[in-house]
């Protein structure tokens, strides 16, 4: 077991070098002076000469490479043209309402998605198993800004129950940071529990055609929920391996939804910087969800352990 | 506490919270700028927004009343030759930094000497000066070899560059680079550690300031600030800036988009009017120095081309109340105001003529790059009407979709539009700065000193110097009326039209000023 | 084959309609989606501008016809290149020892970044044009091409009458024809559909965080992107867009998911 584990954390390091390898030359595969994409648009001719000077670009691509990773192992992720401050620390201002943002999203999507999954496949063909394959093609198709527009007009504007935009730290209260977490929450939901939900139906099926559910299955024992929380288990493996997969989906729809409901968070940096060409923030917001995105898949693998005993050899 | 206990305990908690946290304490004002805050340097840079925000962290020696009458503000009063040659100003007791140093002599020296390399009007006066000197801890003097009886309302005026006081070691930073320390002598402290680019900037009151016993008025008298902080929020969505005013999750919203009006009017809670009478004007700024806006018959087929009614429907949201089309560089309805010379501003559009025009001034087809500042409404609406018009004229567009941030700080760059530089940007001027050529940097056509785009025409500068000459009125409109023909022969720039705007706030706020910048001071909130 | 497929059917036949409006846009579209008239601006849908006009006065069920080509261009061009090229990688990597361990730990990397923030990333690098939205959202669908085309390869090897064809000699480019091709092919169609639906939400996403295509190419996501400051009080000009975008996408994936069981012959 621990060589297992061992094994897999070994496996991330390659990973996350080319992850650094990729962001860091980006840079250079790009047409155009790195300088002066680093620089930004705002740059004058000496602040690309002395960025230029920096880059050390007349060095070898692996020594500045080197340089670079050096400074990033180290927290320094850089310095933003626009505000002059440094990358970690914008980052840093902006952790907590994403991370809410995706934590309460990934509670809500296993919660509502797992069930969902289990019941469609417990009653496979019957309407309500048409009807969530119905929804999860819809689920998938949607785009994420549609729904959280629909939501919060509904629900903000017509409805007036919950604050349209924003974010309040936990600190201030479990309501008024709740409120506020509720219909982007919902939004980002949409396709992540399409996925999963899919994915249990897909996992539990395959269970339920096993012999040993048949023979229970034809005794009779087809409602009990000891048999379905028995075969859930049995399913898990494609179901967590899907939940941490879709990490990536998160990510990504986190960056929308923060725009959409003004919730001061890295995907909201992220897009600020876009329009400004911010560079150095762009690449320091793809290297750490990077690694968040592999360090959750890490922690799928390990998780494996403990929900099939097989994979311990 | 046993977990039983706690989980009701978390209940009950849970139930016992409001609703929504509203913006209810009184002591927070929640304020929606109309762009982000990039910086506060309003010295250096002439952005509104930067400069709204440096307007309550730092002072001016004199502070303009809502007559636009220079009154004193950091100073007792001050004493000028008859000749205006001289002018001695005395700062009033008890001023202080925000980190409790006592305001000096060197400070003001020190910030009139940056400020006066960025102003138009501050060139004016070192380009009179024998000595800007220190008398004594208190006094400061200036001796110039020439009149300048505009002086007060130089230090005075309310549109960046803005003579503010700051503390010597930061009055000390290069006037073409940002500061980057924020500590002033106003009534509210900038919170750097509280700074969130893009999303928030926070004010708390400063304690140890003292206000003027006159009323307040604009920039002039007590500045009394009835909040511990006003937080700014950047929201650069207009229906997400909407939503939060009817939802009362801010208090008052600067710039509201003219779509939204009807719907903010319907709500009871929320107060709409127009707050500054002396509207705006809309401008499209070209690049003098580079083909093909170095020839004026480019920059003429671009007017004859451009149709204010276009430009002022996109701005306006179609309310017809809010514009006006002009022929004028100055703000309508003010004393100079003159359609003199701008014949081809207004009316029908006469594309054939204007591509014939475009055709001799040797266009052949460069791509022109187009700034347009996406995150603000007024500049998006300006530069996507300039596409189609650049369209319709067959010219080659390279539109550039950029935040206003970069956009201020681009247009500043000389360089040829394929190496980085610029062709056109929007922007507009409020009105109150557009009344005279002296708060007018836009007016300006010096070349090289000009603001952005660069023009150059010595008739425009002829007729300037006239005004500032003027013995009177009258004469004071005969300059005018050379400025501009002028600057409609030159094309400077084009003015798009002139439009009013709306701000809206909760009816719970009281004390807004009818002023060309949201001034904080007198405002309340039950 | 309705009654065994449904999805695929209607999934099909919508999409073949949307691909028809796409095509034909030129015949169809009743105003110049690009002309400008801000004298007729947010006007609700009527017999003049049948989904209103926009901002600008533009005419949205124009743009929004138009748009249909923008999003159908980016979706069919992403699927078709990232499957050649995943389809490269893919079998280089299952034939040549050598190469597969360096390829596949660069396809683990590039998958390890979230594919909106690489599109955002390459991006940033360029200007907005449609061409340079292909090829971010290509960058970042490789990979999982690739992978699947591999994993399809090993397998292959395995069976015994693959093994008997490189026992007697078959050349590599033969047996890739011959017996690999084949059987890439059903799971390979299957994931492009699946790369095109989510290539166009990307598109979308793109445009209206601001970094897609220029915001005067009408296509759905810029159209929302301008829509969207007034969706409280002119709801029409984000919907259009909204919903042509989500049929669209609902009808690749119902085609995905038809394909994938119809091709699958170990589904019931």
């Amino acid at each position: 077991m621990w060589r297992y584990a061992a094994r897999r954390v070994l496996a991330t390091l390659p990973v996350m070098a080319v992850v650094a390898l990729f962001v860091f030359s980006l840079l250079y595969i790009a047409p155009g002076d790195p300088a002066a994409i680093i620089a930004g648009d705002q740059a004058s001719a000496e602040d690309i000469a002395r960025i230029r000077i920096s880059l050390g670009l007349d060095r070898p691509f692996a020594v500045r490479f080197g340089e670079w990773l050096w400074r990033v192992l180290h927290g320094d992720l850089g310095t933003s043209i626009f505000t002059n401050l440094s990358v970690t620390h914008m980052i840093g201002q902006r952790v907590g309402p994403s991370l809410s943002l995706m934590l309460l999203t990934l509670l809500l999507s296993v919660a509502v998605a797992v069930p969902v999954g289990v019941l469609a496949a417990a009653r496979v063909g019957s309407w309500l198993d048409r009807l969530v394959m119905l929804a999860a093609v819809v689920g998938f198709s949607v785009p994420v800004f549609v729904i959280g527009y629909g939501l919060a007009y509904v629900f903000a504007l017509q409805l007036d129950w919950l604050p349209v935009q924003g974010y309040v730290p936990l600190a201030q209260g479990l309501w008024p940071w709740l409120s506020r977490l509720i219909l982007p929450t919902l939004a980002l939901s949409g396709i992540y529990i399409a996925l999963i939900a899919r994915t249990t139906r897909a996992a539990m099926l395959e269970v339920l055609g096993q012999d040993y559910v048949r023979t229970a299955r034809a005794k009779g024992l087809a409602t009990l929920p000891v048999l379905y929380l028995h075969a859930l288990k049995n399913a898990s493996v494609p179901i967590v391996t899907v939940i941490g997969l879709g990490v990536a989906l998160l990510i990504g729809g986190a960056v929308v939804t923060e725009s959409v409901f003004a919730i001061p968070g890295i995907g909201r940096l992220v897009v600020d910087a876009i329009l400004r060409r911010d560079y150095p923030v762009i690449q320091g917001v793809t290297l750490l969800f990077s690694l968040l995105y592999v360090l959750v898949n890490l922690g799928v693998d390990l998780l494996y352990v403990v929900l099939d005993p097989r994979i311990r050899q | 506490m046993r977990r039983r206990d706690f989980l009701a305990v978390a209940a009950a908690s849970t139930l016992a919270a409001p609703r929504i946290a509203r913006a209810a304490d009184k002591n927070v004002l929640r304020f929606v700028p109309q762009a982000n805050l990039s910086s506060l340097d309003a010295v250096a840079g002439t952005q509104y927004v930067v400069r709204n925000a440096a307007a309550m962290v730092w002072e001016t020696l004199y502070g303009v009343d809502h007559t636009l009458t220079p009154q004193p503000q950091m100073c007792e009063g001050h004493e000028a030759s008859a000749d205006a040659k001289t002018w001695t100003f005395k700062l009033r007791e008890g001023l202080k930094w925000h980190d409790g140093a006592p305001v000096t002599a060197r400070d003001v020296v020190a910030s009139l000497q940056r400020w006066m390399v960025r102003d138009t009007m501050g060139q004016v006066i070192k380009g009179r000066l024998d000595a800007l000197e220190v008398l004594d801890d208190r006094s400061v003097r200036f001796r110039l070899n020439k009149p300048f009886p505009k002086m007060l309302f130089a230090l005075g005026k309310s549109n960046a560059p803005m003579a503010l006081i700051m503390p010597e070691r930061i009055a000390r930073t290069d006037p073409f680079q940002l500061i980057r320390e924020y500590v002033g002598s106003g009534p509210m402290q900038f919170r750097t550690d509280e700074w969130v680019p893009g999303s928030r900037a926070v004010f708390a009151r400063f304690d140890g300031y003292v206000p003027r016993q006159e009323a307040g008025d604009w920039l002039a008298g007590g500045k009394h600030v009835a909040f511990e902080r006003i937080e700014w929020q950047i929201l650069p969505d207009p229906a997400t800036a909407g939503a939060a005013l009817q939802n009362g999750e801010i208090d008052w919203w600067e710039l509201p988009i003219p779509d939204l009006v009807p719907l903010l009017r319907k709500h009871r809670e929320v107060a709409v009017d127009i707050v500054d009478p002396l509207g705006n004007l809309g401008s499209l700024r070209m690049n003098h120095l580079w083909p093909p806006f170095n020839d004026p018959r480019a920059r003429t087929a671009l007017l004859m081309a451009a149709a204010q009614e276009d430009y002022m429907a996109a701005v306006c949201g179609g309310d017809d109340a809010l514009w006006q089309a002009t022929g004028s560089f100055f703000t309508p309805g003010t004393a100079l105001y003159t359609e003199d010379g701008g014949a081809l501003a207004k009316g029908r559009r006469d594309y054939a003529a204007a591509k014939r025009l475009l055709a001799e001034s040797g266009y052949n087809g460069e791509k022109i790059v187009l700034m347009v500042a996406t995150d603000i409404p007024i500049t998006k609406a300006e530069g996507d009407v300039t596409a189609d018009v650049l369209g319709k004229l067959g010219m080659n567009v390279d539109y550039q979709a950029l935040d206003w941030g970069t956009v201020g700080a681009r247009r500043a760059k000389k360089d040829s539009p394929t190496k980085g530089g610029w062709h056109i940007f929007h922007t507009w001027h409020a009105g109150a700065d557009c009344i005279n050529p002296a708060p007018y940097t836009a007016l300006d056509a010096g070349g090289d000193k000009a603001w952005f785009g660069w023009p150059k025409s010595q008739a425009v500068e002829d007729g300037i110097t006239a005004w500032y000459d003027a013995p009177d009125l009258a004469a004071e409109k005969a300059a005018a009326v050379v400025i501009n023909r002028a600057s409609y022969d030159n094309v400077t720039y084009i003015p798009t039209g002139f439009f009013r705007q709306y701000q809206a706030w909760r009816k719970n706020v009281s004390g807004i000023a009818r002023a060309p910048l949201p001034l904080f001071w007198g405002v309340q909130k039950s | 084959m309705i009654r065994r497929h449904p999805g695929l059917v209607a999934g099909g036949v919508l999409l073949a309609l949307i691909v028809l409006v796409a095509i034909l846009a030129p015949e169809l579209f009743t105003v110049d989606p690009t002309a400008l008239a801000p004298a007729r601006r947010t006007r609700p849908p009527s017999a003049a501008h049948w989904f209103g006009t926009d901002m600008l006065g533009r005419d949205i069920y124009s743009r929004v016809i138009f748009g249909a080509r923008v999003s159908l261009a980016v979706g069919f061009a992403v699927a078709v290149l990232s499957s050649v090229l995943g389809l490269a990688v893919g079998v280089l990597a299952g034939f040549i020892r050598a190469l597969d361990a360096v390829a596949m730990r660069a396809m683990d990397g590039l998958m390890a970044i979230p594919p909106i923030l690489l599109a955002v990333a390459l991006m940033a690098l360029t200007r907005g044009s449609v061409q340079n939205v292909v090829l971010a959202i290509t960058v970042a669908e490789v990979p999982r091409v690739a992978r699947l085309v591999r994993g399809v390869v090993l397998s292959l090897r395995d069976l015994p009458y693959v093994e008997a064809a490189i026992a007697a000699g078959t050349r590599t480019p033969m047996l890739i024809w011959r017996h690999i091709l084949p059987n890439t092919l059903a799971p390979l169609t299957v994931q492009a559909t699946y790369i095109c639906a989510s290539a166009m939400i990307t598109e979308a996403i793109l445009s209206f965080i601001g970094a897609g295509t220029p915001p005067i190419v009408p296509s759905w996501g810029n159209i929302m992107a301008e829509g969207r400051a007034l969706w409280q009080v002119k709801p029409f000009i984000v919907f259009f867009p909204a919903a042509a975008l989500s049929l669209t996408v609902l009808a690749v994936n119902l085609l995905g998911d038809g394909l994938r069981d119809a091709l699958d012959p170990r589904r019931p």
